[in-house]
């Protein structure tokens, strides 16, 4: 189960060809080997040039500051994994994280002795968002990119309802103790992201749960005709998306020990950009936890690199931009290739 | 990465436009008290931020003192909106209009359209590039504020070593300023290095990652980090703290959690832009020239620096005990203009 949370010492080796293919290295079967892995290949690029330019960017502290940057981004691609596999999309990820920050915030300044209290709050207004936004593309049949960005909006309202308008500071110091204690020397965030890469890998992989989602996203009418609960399914997934939203959330409030109202801002593209580089189709049915961990690490490891290089931020938009597409465009002709 | 296109998708789908009336006396009949007039303001700003929650409860406080009332509206961060915000308060025929402007170059017809109707526009902390049709302004002084939180920083480093800035939003007016002050006082200090400098979007989340990224980038070589706000400077303390590491931070705003900081001494020090004090200014200008007064084309609001020894009155007035400064205000208001000094809090 390690394999699916590669650390950068652990991806390289992905690179040499598999020994049993020495016998004979014809060109085709090397081209489909490349093509299968070509996010792979695209993340050790970009991590080898990085490491050439700089001798700090591959070091074990540098990996870990990859991995606690990344955490909270994880958790919200792993939901909108699953929300993209049925077809849909959450764009109300962003207001949910604030949403969900600002009532943990709001929470725990009122009672900075129960901290469980702030985290349970944070999620529950995630996982209600996410119902609310499921129940609505479902039973309502409303198109998933306009209920929730309906979401989007009220939920963004919400944040700054719930702090007058402003950010809400002074929080107790033991608030921050969720993001920044660590175990074995790894940060809570970044065993929560391990946890939920395993968790929705396991879901999507070996649950028949997880076969009706992608059963879903391929053609609802099939699905149901088979017996699927497609309504139920639908739902789930956007409680799955809102729930993991707020954990989020509470997780990014902790660690900045504060409820700001734009925080999350933007979260969702990102969400949706990790989830598409990762091989995932718009229309649903296709994609994987793996792709879309390996399209996370892609963006936060371009964030970080480009830091160290000191490339300044609108290049790095620049950069970020266009190696999206790249990326997309690579699999989708590798695609096209191996059903040809 | 995308912050952008979702800034624009939020502002294209939501024009979160938050109207408020609120009035300072309650919304009664305004020649309910006594024989004069009760002089109606219009209030437009660009969102609802804390910078403007307290600005709002200072120019409450003077409104209630002086028989003001106040149209307040929110721009929710939208040039048009604050556009139609500003032709309503024209229809409605008020005595004067405050802007806090989303944007500085906007706002040209508007302006015109209230010189036309002899309704006099003042504006309020970020400049109003059509300075023709303005009666007056009030505008915090940020080249002054990057200059003093780089000054700060240099003493500390006793002129030598290698820092990072964390900009605001690239391009914004604030933004700018501060980083003029930062790089003329730099000029004086030929020993400090910038090392790196990059936007955080006035963000804590985003500066945590962008401070740690830089911490690995440049390990022990870093002696100081410069952030143009308190939020970022607060991101920086969130990133050296989970790096272990200990440098000086120096941040702008005085907000709650930064003035902690400085208290704690985790941040050398911070500048104080007080909205209580700023606005209410702003307000006092507004009713001067309802009054007929003659005023000054521009007032400076020149943030004053907090540092550990004096940062517990400032936290006094802005947190633990601001329901007695506001009691004060209106008088202290008053005092700054006509001392000049209108960022004083004494």
């Amino acid at each position: 189960m390690t394999s699916t949370t590669p650390t950068m010492e652990q991806l390289p080796p992905v690179d040499a060809p598999a020994p049993h293919r020495r016998r004979r290295l014809d060109r085709t079967s090397l081209l489909n080997f490349v093509i299968r892995n070509s996010m792979v290949l695209v993340l050790i690029l970009v991590m080898a040039y990085f490491s050439y330019r700089s001798i700090r960017f591959a070091t074990p502290e540098n990996a870990r500051t990859i991995l606690v940057a990344a955490a909270p981004f994880a958790l919200v691609a792993l939901g909108q994994t699953f929300v993209i596999l049925t077809g849909g999309i959450d764009l109300s990820i962003g207001s949910v994280i604030a949403a969900s920050a600002m009532t943990s915030a709001s929470v725990v300044v009122h009672n900075p002795g129960s901290i469980w209290l702030g985290v349970v709050a944070g999620v529950a207004v995630g996982l209600v968002l996410g119902l609310i936004n499921g129940l609505v593309v479902s039973r309502l049949n409303v198109a998933p990119f306009v209920a929730t960005l309906g979401t989007m909006t009220a939920g963004s309202g919400i944040a700054y309802v719930i702090g007058h308008g402003a950010p809400i500071n002074g929080l107790p110091s033991g608030w921050g103790k969720i993001a920044n204690t660590t175990v074995f020397g790894v940060q809570i965030p970044v065993l929560m992201m391990i946890a939920g890469v395993i968790v929705a890998y396991l879901v999507l992989r070996r649950t028949s749960f997880g076969l009706r989602v992608y059963a879903v996203g391929g053609n609802r009418t099939a699905a149901e005709v088979a017996g699927v609960r497609t309504r139920r399914i639908l739902t789930s997934v956007y409680v799955i998306s809102g729930g993991l939203a707020g954990l989020s959330g509470v997780v990014l409030s902790s660690r900045v020990i504060s409820g700001p109202p734009n925080l999350g801002a933007g979260y969702e593209l990102d969400a949706i950009a990790a989830v598409v580089i990762g091989g995932a189709s718009l229309l649903g049915g296709r994609g994987s936890v793996w792709g879309t961990l390996l399209g996370l690490l892609l963006i936060q490891t371009l964030n970080n690199g480009l830091d160290i290089l000191v490339v300044p931020a609108y290049w790095q938009d620049v950069i970020s931009g266009v190696l999206i597409v790249a990326a997309v465009a690579v699999d989708g002709w590798a695609t096209n290739r191996r059903s040809s | 990465m995308s912050r952008l296109l979702s800034r624009r998708l939020v502002l294209a789908a939501v024009p979160l436009t938050i109207a408020l009336a609120a009035s300072g006396c309650g919304a009664g009949d305004p020649s309910a008290k006594g024989g004069e007039k009760q002089l109606r303001v219009g209030v437009t700003v660009y969102d609802m931020s804390s910078f403007i929650s307290q600005g709002q409860e200072g120019m409450n406080a003077f409104a209630k003192a002086n028989n003001i009332q106040l149209l307040w509206n929110s721009a929710g961060g939208d040039v048009s909106a604050q556009a139609s915000q500003v032709d309503q308060l024209i229809n409605q025929k008020v005595d004067v209009i405050i802007i806090v402007p989303v944007q500085a170059d906007s706002l040209g017809p508007q302006m015109a359209a209230a010189k036309a109707a002899h309704i006099p526009v003042i504006a309020v902390n970020t400049a109003l590039a059509d300075t023709g049709s303005l009666t007056s302004s009030v505008l915090p002084d940020d080249v002054a504020a990057g200059a003093q939180e780089m000054e700060m920083m240099a003493k500390k480093l006793n002129g030598k070593g290698n820092i990072v800035i964390l900009q605001g939003p690239l391009g914004s007016s604030p933004e700018l300023d501060r980083t003029k002050g930062i790089m003329q006082t730099l000029q004086k200090y030929p020993d400090i290095k910038v090392l790196a400098k990059d936007t955080a979007n006035w963000k804590r989340d985003e500066a945590v990652n962008k401070t740690k990224n830089w911490l690995s980038g440049f390990g022990d070589q870093l002696n100081g980090i410069v952030s143009e706000n308190d939020d970022m400077g607060l991101g920086a303390l969130q990133a050296l703290s989970e790096a272990k590491k200990s440098l000086p931070i120096v941040g702008i705003d005085g907000i709650q959690d930064g003035l902690d900081a400085v208290k704690n001494g985790t941040f050398i020090g911070s500048s104080l832009q007080h909205g209580r004090v700023e606005m209410a200014a702003g307000l006092a200008v507004a009713q001067m020239v309802a009054k007929g007064e003659s005023v000054k084309k521009s007032y400076t609001y020149t943030m004053p620096a907090i540092t550990p020894e004096n940062v517990d009155q400032y936290y006094k007035n802005v947190v633990s005990d601001k329901d007695t400064f506001l009691r004060r205000l209106p008088e202290l208001i008053a005092k700054n203009l006509a001392s000049g000094d209108i960022a004083n809090e004494q």
